[in-house]
C-alpha cells in the first residue's frame, strides 16, 4: 500500500509518504499537534486529504476500506452492550449470524484473557480490561491492517506492557499489518519493524528507523534486554527533541 | 485491605454487613422526612386553631382529612383521580412517543435540523393555558380535549430533549461505526438511539408534571370530572380544604406515574448503576 499526503488550506500535513507491507508493524512518532491523528483519519477513510491519495493493494481508496481495525486511546465501548456484545458489534453490522458471532467473540475474549467477564458492562471493567475488549473488537472482523491511535496511553506501565504483548501476539500471529502511533518511545522500538518520526506542523517524515531486535519480538520485556534498544530509544528521542525546537 | 474488587467476591458477612448499614442510611431518611411532615402537619393544625380566619384561608390538616375521607367513600376520590390520571398517562404516552421519535429522526439530516430549530423553539414557547380554548373547539368538552392538552404539553420538551440526547452522541463512537462499515440505519440504530435513552429518560420523568399540568388546565376549563374539576370547583365554592384534598390526591397521582418511569427506567437500562 502506498500512499501520499498534503494539505493546503491549513498546513497540518506536509508531503507524507510511505508505504505499508504486509505483515508489517510501523509505529509513528511525533510532537504533539503534528496531524498524527489527521493522518490516521485519511488512512482509514474517514477523512479525505486535500491532495495526494490512499491506495490500498495498488488501488485508489474510496470510503472505507474493507479489512482495517480502528482502535483509539478511548474504548469507545457502548455501555449498554456487555462485553461480549460489543465484540460483536462489528459483526452484526456486516449482517454474521448471533450464535456464530458470539462464539468467535467468546473465543477472542478468552484469548485475551478476559473469560469470566464476557457478560459484565463495561461500566464494571477496569480501564486496561475495557481496552482489550476494544482489541477484540478491533480483531474480530479479522482486518488485514490495524490503525490504533494511542491504544495504550491511558493504561498504567504494567497494563500497557501486557496488552502490547497479547497485541502484537495476535497481530503478528496472524500476519497482519499494524500502524501505531505513540508518544511512547520504548513502545514504538519494542513492538515495531519500523519507526517513523514526523516534524512539526507542515508535517513530513523527519527520519526512518528499520528496527532490528533479538529474540522474541512477541515478548516486551526481551526487547527491553537488546544492546541495540536504548540506542533506538535515544536516536528518536534525540531526533523528537530537534523537531519541537 | 482493599474492598473496591469484583462483585461477588466479598465473603458473605462483609456483604450483609453493608447491606445493613445502606438499610440503616434509609431507615433514617424516611424517620426525617416522617418526623419532618408530622412537625408541619402539628404546626399547620395547631396555627389553625388559633384563628377561624387563618383555618378558612388555609384550610387545616384535620379538615382535609376530613374531605378525603368523604372522596373515598362517595367514590370521587377514585373517580376523579382515575379521569385525571387517564388523561395524563395517555398524553404522556402520545406526546413522548410522538416528541422522541421526531427528535430523534432530526438526526438524520443536520440541514433538517437547522431549518426546523426556530419553529420548534416558538412551538415551545407558547404557554399551554393560551391554547386551552382552542383545544376545546376543535376536540370537544370531552376525554379527547384533555388528551389533546396532555400531548401539546409534552411534545415539544421531548422533542427537544430527545433530539439533545440524539446530537450528544460521541463523535467518535460514529466514526467507529464508520469504520465497522455501518450505513446510516445501523448508526442510527445500534447507537444513537440507545445512547440517547439517558436524555429520553430524563425528559420522560420531567414530562409526567407537564402532562399532569395539561389535563388539569384543560379540565379548568371545561370539565365535568376529574381531579382539576374537582379543585375548580371547591375553589369557586371557597372551599379551600377541598381544593388542598384533590391537590394532595393529585400529587400522589404524579409521585405514582415518577415512580412507575423509575422503574421501567431501571428496566430498560440495567447498566446504568444507579
Amino acid at each position: 500500500m502506498t500512499y501520499d499526503d498534503g494539505r493546503r488550506s491549513v498546513p497540518v500535513i506536509g508531503e507524507i509518504s510511505f508505504e505499508l507491507m504486509p505483515g508489517e508493524i510501523v509505529s509513528i512518532v511525533g510532537p504533539s499537534g503534528c496531524g498524527k491523528t489527521t493522518l490516521l483519519n485519511i488512512l482509514s477513510g474517514l477523512l479525505a486529504p486535500s491532495s495526494g491519495e490512499v491506495r490500498w493493494h495498488g488501488e485508489t481508496l474510496s470510503g472505507m476500506p474493507p479489512r482495517v481495525g480502528y482502535m483509539l486511546q478511548k474504548d469507545l465501548l457502548f455501555p449498554w452492550r456487555t462485553a461480549v456484545k460489543n465484540v460483536t458489534l462489528g459483526l452484526e453490522v456486516r449482517g454474521e449470524r448471533r450464535s456464530e458471532a458470539r462464539d468467535r467473540a467468546r473465543a477472542l475474549l478468552d484469548q485475551l484473557g478476559l473469560h469470566g467477564f464476557v457478560d459484565d458492562f463495561p461500566a464494571t471493567l477496569s480501564g486496561g480490561m475495557r481496552q482489550r475488549v476494544a482489541l477484540a473488537r478491533t480483531l474480530i472482523n479479522d482486518p488485514e491492517v490495524l490503525l490504533l491511535d494511542e491504544p495504550f496511553a491511558a493504561l498504567d506501565f504494567q497494563t500497557k506492557l501486557l496488552i502490547e504483548g497479547d497485541t502484537i501476539r495476535l497481530v503478528r500471529g496472524a500476519g497482519r499489518a499494524m500502524l501505531c502511533i505513540t508518544h511512547d518511545i520504548e513502545e514504538a522500538v519494542s513492538i515495531s519493524d519500523r519507526v517513523l518520526v514526523l516534524t512539526r506542523r507542515p508535517t513530513r517524515i523527519k527520519s526512518v528507523y528499520q528496527i532490528e531486535l533479538q529474540g522474541d519480538r512477541t515478548d516486551m520485556m526481551a526487547a527491553r534486554d537488546d544492546a541495540k534498544f536504548a540506542a533506538y530509544v535515544r536516536s528518536i528521542w534525540r531526533d523528537l527533541e530537534i523537531a519541537e525546537n | 485491605m482493599a474492598s473496591t474488587t469484583l462483585p461477588g467476591s466479598l465473603p458473605s458477612t462483609q456483604r450483609a454487613a453493608r447491606r445493613w448499614s445502606a438499610v440503616k442510611q434509609t431507615g433514617l431518611v424516611v424517620a426525617c422526612q416522617a418526623i419532618l411532615l408530622v412537625v408541619f402537619l402539628a404546626g399547620w393544625e395547631w396555627v389553625t386553631a388559633q384563628s377561624r380566619q387563618t383555618a378558612f384561608l388555609f384550610g387545616s390538616p384535620s379538615a382535609i382529612f376530613g374531605f378525603l375521607v368523604q372522596m373515598w367513600k362517595d367514590g370521587s376520590l377514585f373517580r376523579d383521580a382515575y379521569v385525571t390520571g387517564m388523561e395524563t398517562l395517555l398524553g404522556f404516552v402520545f406526546g413522548n412517543v410522538l416528541g422522541t421519535i421526531l427528535g430523534l429522526l432530526l438526526w438524520y439530516s443536520r440541514f433538517v435540523s437547522r431549518v426546523v430549530q426556530p419553529f420548534i423553539v416558538a412551538l415551545g414557547s407558547i404557554p399551554i393555558i393560551a391554547l386551552a380554548p382552542m383545544v376545546i373547539i376543535w376536540f370537544g368538552t370531552g376525554l379527547a380535549s384533555k388528551i389533546a392538552m396532555s400531548t401539546l404539553s409534552v411534545v415539544v420538551v421531548a422533542l427537544v430533549t430527545s433530539y439533545k440526547g440524539a446530537m450528544s452522541v460521541d463523535e467518535d463512537q460514529v466514526n467507529l461505526m464508520r469504520t465497522l462499515g455501518a450505513r446510516k440505519r445501523q448508526i442510527f440504530r445500534k447507537l444513537v438511539v440507545p445512547a440517547s435513552l439517558t436524555d429520553i429518560f430524563a425528559g420522560l420523568k420531567l414530562t409526567v408534571g407537564f402532562a399532569l399540568i395539561g389535563a388539569i388546565i384543560g379540565e379548568f376549563m371545561s370539565s365535568s370530572e376529574g381531579l382539576g374539576h374537582a379543585i375548580f370547583k371547591a375553589g369557586s365554592l371557597y372551599i379551600i380544604p377541598k381544593v388542598l384534598a384533590a391537590l394532595v390526591v393529585t400529587i400522589a397521582l404524579a409521585l405514582i406515574l415518577t415512580w412507575v418511569v423509575g422503574k421501567i427506567e431501571k428496566l430498560l437500562m440495567p447498566w446504568r448503576k444507579i
